[in-house]
């Protein structure tokens, strides 16, 4: 398969290139910024597959990402040395509360296998839910992208205001150190950041696997054109449903890890400002390109980082990371994916692939 | 009694907040199909007008108005000429372009003005307690209710009532239509880009006595705006006015029996089952494609 070769081959560089790292950087805390960079990536490969090869513009994606990051802050939290919490290893932001007994909800998180199981079935249970309930009443293009943003608002409200249970504003803190097979995740190690790294390839390669399948194809017809795939006698709201399932489950991984190596969760992992940020690193690294996806969101938030930390940039970062985003929208529609594909097809003397350049529908509501 | 029409009347308040924001949302939306998330921004910018006019030039809320509205309509004229105008084709990407036009403009706020909270009087005049419904309400907030009503009724004026607002329902219609009997669907285009801005700059100068002023003021109106507009009809200026008095309302209400967070996620959940089932918004018979 040449197109699998030609797809797998730029993967298996970067792969390489993540895996040297810890090689050359020595310097824990820029492994553990790293690492968090490589959670972000996973994060941002799971809403290409929904937006770039599915057509689902989910605003909301940061829900997934929450709900992971939240299950395994509770998990952790219930591990955390007595020094942290109340009498019978109470939270101690539920001491603070008035809270007696530990919630109902908290329970079974002082399992691992339980916790590290709804760090990924609880976003992905939330996502087949909501697809459910948006597509299977064809609700489509900008629809979509409102109703995921106004859920994501609600679950935000919600965890913010009922603090007893979700430490609220403050989010959840103080945590233990997650222990897998014996080997306990230490924030500031290679461990974590190998973690981290490991996990965005295998995303990568499952992503890629699904993608290039009989139901990843199907999901692109559907991206282009909802109708004609509907007419050809295909399910279309059962195969966006399972795209939206799939990459919330990625995102609840990526959640996941990002609290290991963060040391928290906080309601901010779930806010409109993150969730749209999520959407930046896939559009500039080129949002139908899982490959793209992850570099982007490297890319931006590693410049993100370098310039908020050097001393000229550190008031305009962000004005600067504005002017760049509509930059990229209107430039490269397709990302840096878009534009590596462009110049590696130039250099080969083929003319540009006109399929690749995305054309405005009737109703334009793609993308 | 009392306290049912004093929740009524908080709802109304409320109501009158939302249109006034909404307002400028449902005339780009409904024309262009441009998702402008920098709304959000402009009502900011706006509130930043009023606090600007009040801080250095001595200028009173009322009299500042008219100047924010033009400020900030010039501002949305500048971003709809050298960005907005190259999307059209490709309305899900002004998603895009326009939150990243918000990130700049927020964060030109902020190193212009300063990150710190702002705060703007309230005109004096209006400094008196007025009976309404048998509850006492502050002047201002009935003032905000009235300039809403009144700006409904001019953007309606003007949509039905003048050449520039034929042209505009003409274009809404059908844009190839509209351009071969010779409407310049480029430069309506523009005015109502700039209009809306414009609008929303209101909005800003109207909420400032009420809230303090901050850079990130504009993200929670934007969903809010949105929120009305979808609801109300894309294309329906009137279901705009019945969805910011029937949000205002159920908040005002729900607020009143739990708080104001469970409000505000309740009314959000309400709005995205009613788009589930009436994606063409509640007050219209045919929405935009």
């Amino acid at each position: 398969m040449p197109r699998a070769l030609g797809t797998l081959g730029p993967v298996a560089i970067f792969a390489a290139v993540l895996l040297a790292v810890p090689l050359f950087v020595g310097d824990v805390f820029l492994l553990n910024k790293y690492a968090r960079y490589c959670c972000l990536a996973i994060l941002a490969v799971a809403l290409s597959f929904s937006w770039g090869y599915a057509g689902i513009l989910n605003l909301g994606q940061a829900v997934s990402f929450g709900l992971g990051a939240y299950a395994m802050a509770m998990y952790l939290k219930l591990r955390t040395t007595p020094i942290h919490t109340g009498a019978d290893g109470l939270p101690d932001f539920m001491v603070w509360n008035n809270v007696e007994r530990l919630p109902l909800l908290w329970v079974p998180f002082q399992n691992q296998g339980f916790a590290l199981a709804a760090g990924i079935a609880g976003p992905a249970l939330m996502a087949a839910l909501l697809g459910w309930f948006m597509f299977r009443g064809r609700v489509t293009g900008v629809y979509v992208a409102i109703i995921t943003l106004a859920v994501m608002v609600v679950l935000n409200l919600v965890v913010i205001d009922q603090q007893a249970y979700t430490g609220g504003f403050n989010g959840i803190t103080d945590l233990g150190l997650l222990a897998l097979f014996g080997h306990e995740f230490d924030a500031y190690s290679a461990d974590v950041y190998y973690l981290a790294a490991g996990v965005l390839i295998a995303v990568l390669l499952i992503g890629y696997l699904a993608a290039m399948s009989r139901t990843g194809l199907i999901l692109q017809a559907i991206r282009d054109s909802e109708d004609r795939v509907r007419f050809f006698g295909y399910d279309v709201a059962r195969f966006k449903i399972f795209a939206m399932t799939f990459s919330a489950a990625i995102a609840g991984l990526a959640g996941m890890i990002y609290t290991v190596v963060m040391e928290f969760a906080s309601p901010t992992f779930m806010d409109v400002p993150f969730s749209l940020a999520i959407v930046i690193w896939v559009a500039v690294g080129g949002r139908q390109s899982l490959l793209g996806a992850a570099i982007g969101a490297i890319f931006v938030t590693g410049v993100q980082g370098a310039l908020s930390e050097s001393q000229v940039f550190l008031k305009s970062w962000s004005l600067l990371m504005g002017l760049l985003f509509i930059a990229v929208v209107l430039f490269l529609p397709r990302g840096i994916a878009g534009a590596a594909q462009d110049i590696a097809r130039r250099l080969r003397g083929a003319a540009p692939d006109p399929a690749a350049v995305p054309a405005p529908g009737p109703t334009g509501g793609k993308a | 009694m009392l306290d049912i029409a004093a929740q009524f009347v908080t709802g109304l308040s409320i109501a009158s907040i939302l249109l006034m924001v909404a307002l400028g949302l449902a005339v780009i939306y409904g024309t262009t199909g441009v998702i402008n998330l920098a709304h959000g921004e402009f009502v900011m910018l706006g509130a930043y007008g009023a606090w600007f006019a009040q801080t250095f030039l001595g200028l009173g809320l009322i009299a500042s108005m008219p100047l924010v509205f033009v400020a900030v309509a010039l501002l949305g004229l500048l971003t709809e000429r050298s960005v907005i105008r190259w999307l059209y084709a490709r309305p899900l990407d002004t998603i895009l372009a326009t939150w990243g036009v918000g990130v700049v403009l927020q964060q030109a706020v902020r190193l212009s003005a300063g990150g710190e909270l702002r705060y703007v009087a309230a005109p004096h005049i209006l400094d008196v307690s007025l009976d309404l419904l048998g509850v006492s309400v502050s002047a201002y907030r009935v003032f905000v209710l009235v300039v809403a009503l009144a700006a409904f009724a001019a953007t309606w004026a003007i949509i039905y009532r003048t050449a520039l607002g034929l042209r505009l329902r003409a274009i809404t219609q059908n844009r190839e239509v509209a351009q071969a009997f010779g409407v310049n669907a480029d430069r309506v285009y523009s005015l109502t880009f700039a209009y809306g801005a414009g609008l929303a700059g209101l909005a800003g100068a109207l909420v400032a006595p009420l809230k303090s002023v901050a850079p990130e003021m504009g993200t929670a109106y934007v969903v809010d705006a949105f929120m009305v507009v979808v609801l109300g009809g894309v294309q329906s200026l009137f279901g705009t006015v019945a969805s910011s008095g029937l949000l205002g309302e159920l908040s005002g209400f729900i607020a009143y029996l739990s708080n104001d967070t469970i409000a505000k996620a309740v009314v959000l959940l309400a709005v995205v089952v009613l788009i589930r089932f009436r994606p063409q918004g509640l007050f219209t018979r045919r929405g935009r494609a």
